[in-house]
């Protein structure tokens, strides 16, 4: 039976999920556990001069810097945020000490009579006053072609600022974590994205061998990237409160508490300088990308690199500047969150080319189609567009669809249309995948295969996607694959679940070498096999000066958004969203879409509606009753769909996508709403109380 | 520990009530959240509670006489079902929060709450609504706007139970109701208005202006209303800046996590001219 790949079959874990058959970290029991209760920094910046405690009970404990066996800090990309606060704390929510115990009630009535005292320092808290006081963690630059010549021989040049918000996860299930020892082996278990990445954590703070750390990742009710290196910090805290006390341990975070203390996506603030020829072509880009990625620098100079490397958009620009800096405030720390960094740039470039082609009275989508990227193109970074770009069928396709030109003469006022085009690298940025060096692990057990990976399935599908992909090279039901558990003592690293890469660089492994076990079938003894990612020879990358291929392939799309703007109170309504991608071959249309749908609705929020704000280092925003993310009352009815272009490498030729729907369509939303009022939208989220102000000319 | 009554009947719970000090609650979806004190703890409450939300005697709706009572304890959904309810004050209903919670809220509750954002009140201003109090001593009936004493607070004494809201039998030929949060669905309100209008041979008859979210207690002004009657509509139309103008000093509205001052000031101005524009 020759069986489509992309024809939609029953996600494996839906049934589990809506009949509450699926157990969460909360909903687990461990005999004697303890619970514990994290007590935060209150100021944005000080000394700790003294930590007041109350008599503590019998059976209960305080765990805090002196308790920690190995490193007191949590490890990631950059190794900074102390794991307890040592003598200093750094932003509103910053974690000091745990209160741990068999009863909450009491718990609370000890963390009520704690006292710190501080010595307050002061404290930055804007992007602005950060540049000003030039707090820089990183600083990056690239560059293409001879950009310094050509702004100083150019006559004219253009500059535009654009500027973008926070963005809260709202995963359904709030953080939650696990730890307990048995015998000398200590286990982590909770809601994750990348277990090794919280074992690698824990050998660095837990000062144990490596063989007697497992993480176990539990059923995760969403994550965004919420649960990317998050979850390092936590589990550090319970596995330190497992090791004094040698109870089980559990710490679940309430809403509140997840959003005053977990990642959020970078607010940003991105400048251009822009040199023509004289055929007003844009010949020369200036790009300046500012992040704000608060108190420590973490995961951020991994989302800068996103950021940056994206800062061209679509377009093939000769000649490329880039800089980017990440900067300290004493905010809670800035993290991934679906994107990472490209749909702040992706905003800018498409507004930018936006403004250009409204400034010189041409047609918008025209004047990007005129810069459009195509094989063999060079990349920002020096490296090659290897794949054809079928964006040109992919435009078609969605103004087609959208009915886009006839909308753009026809609209009455306070009625716009928009166009974004976007790509999106897939995988890890740079040598990434070959540092990761993803391995999986292939069992055969008479008419039954396990897959081992350490990709997690967040809701997203990962594990429908990749028994599909097994089962459909080796010619098997689905049923007779088993996704094996997620336990790094059980598993191979095959790397994070992050960067839109488990289809593609997962899955591809896991094909390549279902496609050897075929070769097998008929041996009657139980055997795996296991392989490592190599990446294509073909594509070179320099870390230090950043040139070369940052990404082997990319997915592509164009989205048009309609909206209505209400003239008496400024609300937006968005009437119709019609999205295309190019996402190689999608392994299950109905959950690509899904995909698409639920990365759309993401991304309208932070456009449209999600404000978070921060008034001295705290947050305005801080439960779900302040901060919004859309309903489906909010969301348009969305037209999806495809446009194939395998990948040589990836499994049935597909490659990224999670990733790339909230990339796309903010700038697609904000150009309807720029057209709708003829104004200038730099600032995302563009909400009613932002429109009444433009609308008034301010 | 605190202690929970969950009384029979109405006289069991005045009589609970005359001798002890109860947080009184009903549906529990202000309180609830109000108290909550974190994961799996017990809510803060300092009295005992007093569950009424079950008692039969509160839950009825009925007409009498040109005016129909609402039992404080029915929930919003079976005022939405309900045939003698007004439309205009069902589709007002219809647009507070999600369904599971309008089939846990009441009426009662919302006015109890006395939040400026309650999504019942703009109506219950509008058409001169009346509530019932009882304790164990007797019934006193008491208009809205004097029911509603400020932000959250009520006159409701501590012996005092609130058992039902009065509004008139009677239908409008204009109703407009405006309300805009964050989203459009599931969120508190920022700035909402309710226009009501009685219109024969093209003037007003009657008007209504009820503006929500937008100062402490619902703004409603009678003295401006009564300027606009028997005028025609191209007169309103012609003064409709001037009187909305009017409405500039009442409107009092704060900048919070939802939105800001400027723009409930400036659209609830708007919100009235269109308004006044469109009868």
């Amino acid at each position: 039976m020759k069986e489509n790949i992309s024809k939609s079959i029953l996600r494996v874990d839906s049934r589990k999920k809506i009949n509450g058959e699926a157990k969460y970290i909360s909903d687990w029991k461990f005999d004697n556990v303890l619970y514990a209760k994290t007590i935060r920094s209150t100021v944005a910046k000080a000394k700790i001069l003294s930590i007041t405690l109350p008599e503590i009970p019998a059976g209960y404990y305080i765990v805090d810097k002196n308790e920690v066996p190995g490193i007191n800090r949590m490890q990631t990309v950059v190794s900074d945020h102390p794991v307890f606060a040592e003598n200093d704390v750094q932003y509103i929510g910053q974690p000091i000490l745990l209160v741990v115990g068999p009863d909450r009630e009491i718990i609370y009535s000890i963390v009520a009579k704690i006292e710190i005292q501080y010595k307050e320092q002061e404290a930055l808290f804007t992007l602005e006053e950060a540049e000003k006081k030039s707090t820089v963690f990183t600083d990056y630059h690239y560059r293409k072609g001879e950009p310094e010549t050509v702004f100083q021989q150019s006559g004219q040049l253009i500059e535009d600022e654009f500027t973008t918000g926070y963005q809260e996860h709202v995963y359904l299930e709030p953080q939650g974590i696990a730890a307990e020892f048995k015998e000398d082996t200590l286990f982590v278990y909770g809601s994750m994205q990348c277990p090794f990445y919280v074992k690698n954590a824990l050998l660095d703070t837990m000062d144990l061998p490596e063989d007697k750390i497992r993480v176990v990742q539990t059923i995760t009710g969403g994550a965004f990237g919420g649960k990317e290196e998050f979850p390092s910090l936590t589990a550090c805290h319970v596995a330190i409160a497992a090791h004094k006390t040698r109870h089980p341990i559990m710490m679940i975070y309430d809403r509140s508490e997840d959003i005053l203390c977990s990642t959020k996506r970078h607010p940003s603030k991105i400048r251009y300088k822009v040199a023509f020829d004289k055929n007003n072509q844009v010949l020369a880009l200036d790009v300046d990308v500012l992040l704000n990625a608060g108190a420590y620098n973490g995961l951020s100079p991994a989302v800068l690199q996103r950021a940056i490397f994206a800062a061209g958009g679509v377009y093939n620009i000769p000649h490329i500047n880039v800089r980017g800096r990440n900067f300290m405030t004493n905010a809670v720390p800035s993290g991934a969150y679906r994107g990472f960094g490209a749909p702040q740039t992706i905003f800018g470039i498409e507004m930018l080319f936006y403004n250009i082609a409204v400034k010189l009275g041409v047609d918008p989508l025209e004047y990007k189609m005129r810069h459009l990227l195509k094989k063999n193109d060079p990349t920002s970074t020096g490296g090659q567009i290897r794949e054809e770009v079928k964006l040109p069928e992919i435009i078609k396709k969605v103004i087609e669809k959208s009915d886009y030109y006839n909308k753009l003469k026809t609209n009455k006022k306070y009625q716009g249309i928009g166009i974004s085009l976007f790509l999106h690298g897939c995988g890890f940025t740079g040598k990434g995948e070959s540092v990761i060096n993803g391995k999986i692990t292939l069992e055969k057990n008479k008419d039954i295969v396990t897959l081992k990976v350490s990709s997690v399935e967040m809701g997203q599908g990962a594990e429908t996607a990749l028994r599909k992909i097994v089962a459909q090279t080796l010619k098997i039901p689905i049923e007779n694959v088993i996704y094996g558990e997620v336990d790094t003592g059980l598993v191979p690293d095959s790397g994070p679940t992050v960067a839109s890469r488990t289809t593609m660089i997962v899955g591809g492994l896991l094909r390549e070498t279902a496609m050897e076990m075929k070769t097998r079938w008929n041996e009657t003894e139980q055997f795996e096999i296991s392989k490592r990612y190599e990446h294509p020879k073909y594509l070179h990358w320099d870390d230090d000066n950043f040139s070369g291929d940052a990404y082997p392939v990319y997915s592509w799309g164009a989205n048009v958004a309609e909206v209505e703007i209400d003239p008496v109170s400024y609300e937006i309504t968005i009437k119709n969203i019609e999205a295309v991608y190019d996402v190689g071959v999608p392994i299950d249309n109905r959950a690509l879409k899904g995909q698409m749908q639920g990365g759309i609705a993401q991304g309208i929020g932070w456009a449209t509606i999600e404000v978070m704000e921060s008034e001295n280092g705290k947050l305005k925003q801080s439960n779900l009753t302040d901060y919004k993310v859309p309903t489906s009352m909010d969301i348009p009815e969305i037209h999806c769909s495809f446009v194939l272009n395998p990948y040589e490498f990836g499994p049935f030729g597909a490659k990224c996508a999670g990733e790339l729907p909230s990339v796309g369509v903010p700038p697609a939303v904000a150009e309807a709403v720029a057209n709708a009022l003829n104004k200038t939208i730099n600032h995302l989220p563009i909400t009613p109380e932002k429109l009444m102000e433009i609308d008034n000319g301010n | 520990m605190v202690e929970a009554f969950r009384p029979q009947n109405l006289i069991e719970a005045l009589y609970i009530l005359s001798e002890n000090e109860c947080t009184i609650i009903a549906g529990g979806t202000d309180l609830m959240v109000q108290r909550a004190r974190g994961f799996a703890l017990k809510p803060d409450f300092v009295f005992p509670l007093l569950f009424i939300e079950h008692l039969s005697e509160l839950k009825q709706i009925y007409n009498n006489s040109n005016e129909i009572h609402i039992g404080a304890c029915v929930i919003l959904t079976d005022i939405m079902q309900n045939e003698i309810i007004p439309e205009i004050f069902k589709e007002m209903i219809g647009k507070m929060a999600s369904p599971p919670t309008r089939n846990m809220a009441t009426i009662g509750g919302n006015l109890c709450n006395a939040s400026p954002a309650g999504d019942t009140l703009p109506y219950l201003y509008a058409v001169n609504a009346k509530a019932i109090l009882q304790n164990a001593n007797g019934v006193r009936t008491v208009p809205i706007e004097e029911f509603i004493t400020g932000v959250k607070k009520t006159c409701l004494q501590k012996n005092e139970i609130l058992t039902d809201i009065i509004i008139p039998d009677k239908k409008f030929d204009v109703n407009i109701y405006k309300r805009l949060g964050q989203r459009k669905g599931m969120s508190l309100t920022k700035v909402s208005l309710l226009g009501l209008a009685d219109i024969s041979k093209n003037r007003i008859r009657d008007i209504r202006i009820a503006l929500g979210s937008i100062a402490p207690t619902i703004v409603r002004s009678s003295d401006i209303e009564r300027k606009m009657i028997n005028k025609s509509l191209d007169e309103i139309k012609q003064i409709s800046y001037e009187i909305s103008n009017q409405y500039d000093k009442l409107i009092k509205p704060i900048d919070d996590a939802r939105s800001t001052a400027k723009y409930r000031k400036k659209v609830s101005l708007n919100l009235i001219k269109h308004f006044l524009e469109n009868l």
